[in-house]
Formats: C-alpha cells, structure tokens, sequence
C-alpha cells in the first residue's frame, strides 16, 4: 500500500474511531442522566399507608428496587443524608416485592445495606402498593414529610443513573431538615418500579 | 562540477553520534511504552467487562430484567477504545500519531471506568494514574493531548449535565478552575519530569557516544600497532635470513677449510697407495701401506663428523617428545663418550626424579657433546673426574649438571663458546656446543655455563616444568 493511501486509510479509520468513541459516549451519557417518569405524589401524608409517622419528626421514604444497581448509589446517599440529619428523621426504605415473586426475592445485598444505615427502618412493599400510593415509579424515589405531614420534597437523591457524589437533590434533602428553604423536586434515577406494558395480551414480563 | 570531501571536526563527530544514540534511545523507550499501553488497553477492556458484569449486570423493570446498557458499553465501547491505539501500535510502534492516540483513548478510558464504577471518587484516581503512566514516554506534548481530553470532557459535562461535575445543576466556574489546577500541577510535575528525563538520556548519549569515540580511536591505535608489529616482524624474519645466508656462507667457508686438511692427506695417501698398487709385489712387504690406510679411515671420520655436525646444525627437524627417565640417558650418554684411562665419569643422577618429555636422540647428543668436552677438558698428564648430576627445582623443573675439574675455560673464551664455529680445539668445527644451546633452548630450557681458570667447569641445564612430568 502506497504511503499517500495509507495515510488516507488511517485518517478514515481515526475518523470513525472519534465517531464511534463519542457516539458510545454520548450513549453512556444520555442513560446515566436520563431520569424516569415523573408522577403525582400526594400533597400531605396518606392516611392509609402502613407507616405511621412519629409526632414531631420528619418522615422520609424511599421506595426501591431491590435488584437495581443504580440503587446502590441512592443508598449512599442516603446514609450521607442520615449521618447529617441525626435524630430529626424517620426513614424508611420500602423495597419492592412484586406479586408472585420468588421467595426472599427482595432481600438481597441492598436490603442488607439498606438495613446497616444508622436510623433506617427497611421493610418490604407488597406488590409495589405503597409505591404507587406515594406515586413513585422509578427506584430511589425519596419522598420528605415534615412534622406536620405535608410534603416537602419528592424525587431523586442522584445526580444520574448509579453516580455517587454531591448533588442537588440530596442537598434539598438536607436543607430541609435542616428547616432551610430548598427545592421541593429533583428527578429520579433508577430502575422502574412496574413492569413493562405488556405489547400484546398476556401479561408482565417474567 | 567539483567535489571536495568535508573533513567533520571531533566536536562535530561527537554532535552526530550523540544525536543518533538519543534519537535510537527514544524510539526504543516510545515503542517499550507503547506495547506497556498495548497490555494496558487489553487489560482494561477485560477488566471492564468482568466489572460490568459484577457491578450492573442487569438493569430491571419490576420483575423484567435486561442486560445492563454498561455490559454493552464495557464490550463494545471498551473494544473500540482499545483496538485503534492497540492497531497502531502495531502497524507504527513509536510514532507521535500512535503515543497521543494512546493518550487521547487513555483518558477516555478513565471517564468509562468512571461510568461503570458508579462515579466512585476512587475511580477519578484513573486520570491521575494515567497522566503518571503517559509520563513513561518523557514527551511532554502527550500529556496535553491526555489533559485537553479532561478538558473537552469537563467544558461538555458542564454545559450539557452540570451536576455530573459539581452536584449542583448549574455551571460553577470555580470549581471548573478547581479541577484544573490539580490536573495543572500534575502535568506541570509530570513535565518537568519528562524535561529531567529527557537531559538525563541526552547526557547518558553524550558519554556513550564520547566513550564509543575514544573506543574507536584506541581501536585505530591499535590496528597501527599491528601494522607495524607485523612490518617489524617481517624485517626481523629478513634480517634472520640474512644472518643465516652469512653463517651459511661462513660455515661454508670454514667446512671448505677444515675439509680440506683431511682430504689433503687422503689424496697424499691414496696418491702414495696407488703407485705401491701398481707394483703389488712391493706393496705387500711396505709398512707404510697400512699405516696409511689407517690415516685414510681416520681423516674420513673426522670429514664424517664435520658434515654430521654442520647438518646437525643447519637442520631443525621436528621434536619428538617422549617420557625420557635422565639416569639411563645419561648412562648410555657416558657410554658412547671414548673413555679414558685417566677420566672417571660418573653417574650421579638419582632414580626418583621426575620424567622429562624430551627429544631422545637430540638431548643424548647433548649429554655426549657435553659430557666429551667435560673429559677432553682434563688435561692429558693427570688424573681427573667428570660428575653428570641432577635435581628437581621448583614447580617440577629439572636442573642436570655436567661437573669437571679439568683446566677451565679462560675468561676472555667463556663468553663465545655458544657462538657458531668458535673454538679453541685445533680439530674441532666449533659447532658443538652451538648445537647443544640450541637443542637446550628448543626445549624450552636454558644452558649456563660457571668456570674458573685451573679448577674446572660445570655446564648447567634448566629444563622447565612443562617439560618434566612425575615419574
């Protein structure tokens, strides 16, 4: 090969090659800051949940998926969260259990991190109830109730999908209970809690 | 058109080979690197993906599960990450295109493991490591296309997902400056680094090549030496053959000379035994007839003698070592010598001595040439002595000493008598003892002589180690 086609062929190729690195990049980028749906959440806490808040405390939960890895970094910064705020909170980390799941399918490795956070309370969501009553459809959706039971922050305590590490959602958190003013909303990262809408009839994915 | 040969200057001489052994220094530390990153990169990619797959194997829906997008990424964008710089350092190992390549995908390779690791501050060490690892080249330019890298990654995060950054969802342009100086320390330490290491390679060059020269020049020397070392032998091979064409011419001279003596008195003899042959009646009865056929034989001899012992001389054949015991040599020695009635030789030599390796028939000629003057030494009117003796020296040398208590030799003659056709005998051809040095020296030993005028001689042979061995 001539040494002219060559150089040609090596800056094709070197060409393609800054392509596809930027290509897969902004791919990785787009999922990681890519949050999940946002829905509804109720304005004031729901009589008709489980939890029963302690007089005088705040109320935090997150609903979560057991199996997802970008959990893994929403628990951090929730012990992040529970190392600042001492005493001020209750939290409550609800993990999903879908019906006709396995047995134990829920406690996993993030159950038992879950569990090892100082002043956290873990228990499971039968067939995602209290998820869907606390309108969270995407796991590490955190949601604040001050004493009186309003809400004052729903949403995300990441910057994107699995990144620990400073951001804006866990530092509302953290204003809050420290009764500053801070921004009542941040967007979710995570795995989803429902199943996909089945394509055809017949029901969720296994 | 003319043409002129530049003669370059040491100092200049010195400047190339410097240059050319830097130069040859730095492409084998860029290509040692380079196959380093090669390793790198293939490493990193397998690691990648055993992390993907341990860290988010799966990524969920409620209970449906799919492969994890960074499974994906780990195997396809790790696999394009690695196979271009590992390709070119292939195909052109060494090349600036291949280091800042490998540079460039380093660094990107820094922001995926970040990615696959979940953002762990751990994993931002990555950058700093690789910075580190880039420094091996010692080319300071790499390290900026490593740096603008974090550069351009850091300018995008921060427009485009501020918080990825600074956890916070706006631009903060002094935590941008932040992050700038400690990557601007670490390159401005990495460079000064490289800056160290490339004046210590251009300094190692410089000795080398200064050391190379001064090699070259000792060889120069060296092959002169050898020149005239071989000019001088040869000068020294021609003056032999000089030297030797005039003893030759000499030796002619003198064997003509004392040739001549004794043929004379054949021819007298023969001429006087021809004219009594004619009368054949008057031959039986003269008595003169077989006195001079007695003379005939003896003066035959004696041209005999003379023609073995010129040939002896002129003729080197080959020694033929051989275990030779010294006390039968010198027995067998002593008796081929005439003896005399006056003369007792004697045999002293011990049984227990080490064996020589010696010419036989060459060193007896050297026991009886020696062991005859020691007789012939004594003088005719009175009684004397000759002692052949022998001991061991060190490291296995052998000393054999031929003792006589005859006259002596006179100091003014002590110094020619190894000489060619010196003698002081009136019948002798002077090659005698000549030939005894000789043959000692072929040996590899050496032949003293210690006299005293009126109490005797005693010609001492050294015979080195290499030549005995243990009986």
């Amino acid at each position: 090969m001539s040494s002219a086609r060559a150089r040609w062929v090596l800056a094709v190729t070197g060409l393609l090659w800054v392509g596809a690195v930027a290509g897969g990049m902004t791919v990785l980028a787009r999922y990681a800051y890519t949050a999940g749906p946002l829905s509804a959440s109720p304005a004031r806490w729901p009589g008709d949940s489980a939890l029963r808040p302690t007089p005088g405390h705040f109320l935090l939960v997150m609903l979560a998926h057991p199996l997802c890895p970008c959990t893994r970094a929403s628990l951090t910064e929730l012990q992040e969260v529970m190392a600042r705020a001492g005493s001020r909170v209750d939290a409550h980390v609800l993990f999903l259990r879908p019906e006709r799941a396995a047995a134990a399918w829920e406690q996993g490795p993030l159950w038992q991190r879950a569990a090892s956070i100082p002043g956290v309370t873990v228990s499971k969501d039968e067939g995602g109830v209290e998820a869907r009553r606390f309108g969270a459809t995407t796991s590490g959706h955190v949601l604040l109730f001050d004493a009186g039971g309003q809400l004052r922050f729903s949403g995300g305590i990441t910057d994107s999908r699995g990144h620990e590490g400073n951001n804006a959602g866990r530092a509302a958190v953290e204003a809050l209970l420290a009764r500053e003013e801070a921004r009542a909303q941040s967007p979710v990262y995570g795995c989803a809690l429902e199943d996909p809408r089945p394509l055809l009839a017949g029901g969720a994915r296994p | 058109m003319s043409t002129a040969a530049v003669e370059r200057t040491p100092e200049q001489r010195l400047e190339e080979r410097t240059v050319r052994l830097f130069t040859q220094h730095q492409q084998e530390v860029w290509q040692r690197v380079d196959r380093l990153f090669a390793g790198l990169m293939l490493t990193q990619w397998l690691f990648a993906i055993a992390l993907a797959l341990f860290v988010s194997p799966y990524s969920w829906e409620g209970r449906a599960r799919e492969l994890h997008l960074h499974v994906y990424m780990a195997v396809l964008l790790g696999g394009v990450l690695s196979a271009f710089p590992i390709s070119l350092v292939c195909l052109r190992p060494g090349t600036a295109l291949t280091r800042h390549v490998v540079a460039i995908s380093q660094m990107l390779w820094s922001a995926l493991l970040i990615h696959l690791t979940g953002g762990r501050i751990e994993t931002h060490f990555h950058i700093f490591g690789s910075l580190a690892f880039l420094a091996f080249y010692r080319d300071w330019p790499v390290l900026v296309s490593a740096s603008g890298v974090v550069v351009v990654d850091h300018v995008l995060r921060g427009m485009f997902w501020p918080e990825s950054i600074y956890g916070a969802d706006t631009m903060q342009g002094w935590r941008f400056l932040e992050h700038a100086f400690w990557v601007g320390t670490m390159d401005l330490l990495l460079i000064y680094s490289c800056s160290r290491g490339l004046w210590e390679m251009r300094q190692m060059a410089a000795r080398q090549a200064a050391a190379e020269l001064a090699s070259e020049g000792e060889h120069e020397k060296s092959l002169a030496l050898d020149q005239a070392l071989q000019g001088l032998r040869a000068a020294q091979e021609q003056a032999i053959r000089v030297e030797k064409l005039a003893a030759v011419g000499q030796l002619a001279a003198s064997v003509g000379h004392e040739l001549r003596n004794p043929l004379a008195a054949v021819r007298n003899a023969h001429t006087y035994l021809a004219k009594r042959l004619a009368k054949p009646e008057q031959a039986v009865g003269d008595a003169r007839v077989p006195q001079l056929l007695g003379l005939m034989d003896r003066e035959l001899g004696n041209c005999t003698r003379i023609i073995s012992d010129l040939l002896d001389f002129a003729r080197e054949r080959p020694l033929m070592l051989q275990p030779c015991p010294l006390r039968p040599l010198v027995e067998e020695a002593i008796g081929v010598v005439p003896p005399r009635e006056s003369v007792r030789v004697l045999n002293q030599v011990p049984e227990q001595l080490p064996v020589p390796m010696l010419d036989r028939e060459q060193f007896r000629q050297v026991l009886i040439n020696l062991v005859q003057n020691a007789v012939e030494a004594i003088p005719a009117e009175r009684v004397g002595q000759v002692v052949v003796r022998a001991e061991e020296g060190g490291e296995g040398s052998l000393s054999l000493r031929v003792v006589d208590d005859g006259e002596g030799i006179p100091a003014n003659v002590l110094p020619h008598i190894f000489e060619p056709l010196f003698t002081t005998k009136a019948r002798g051809t002077g090659l005698g003892l000549a030939i005894v040095a000789s043959r000692v020296q072929r040996h590899g030993g050496s032949l003293n002589v210690l006299s005293q005028s009126g109490q005797g001689s005693e010609f001492i042979i050294q015979l080195p180690g290499v030549a005995a061995r243990a009986a």
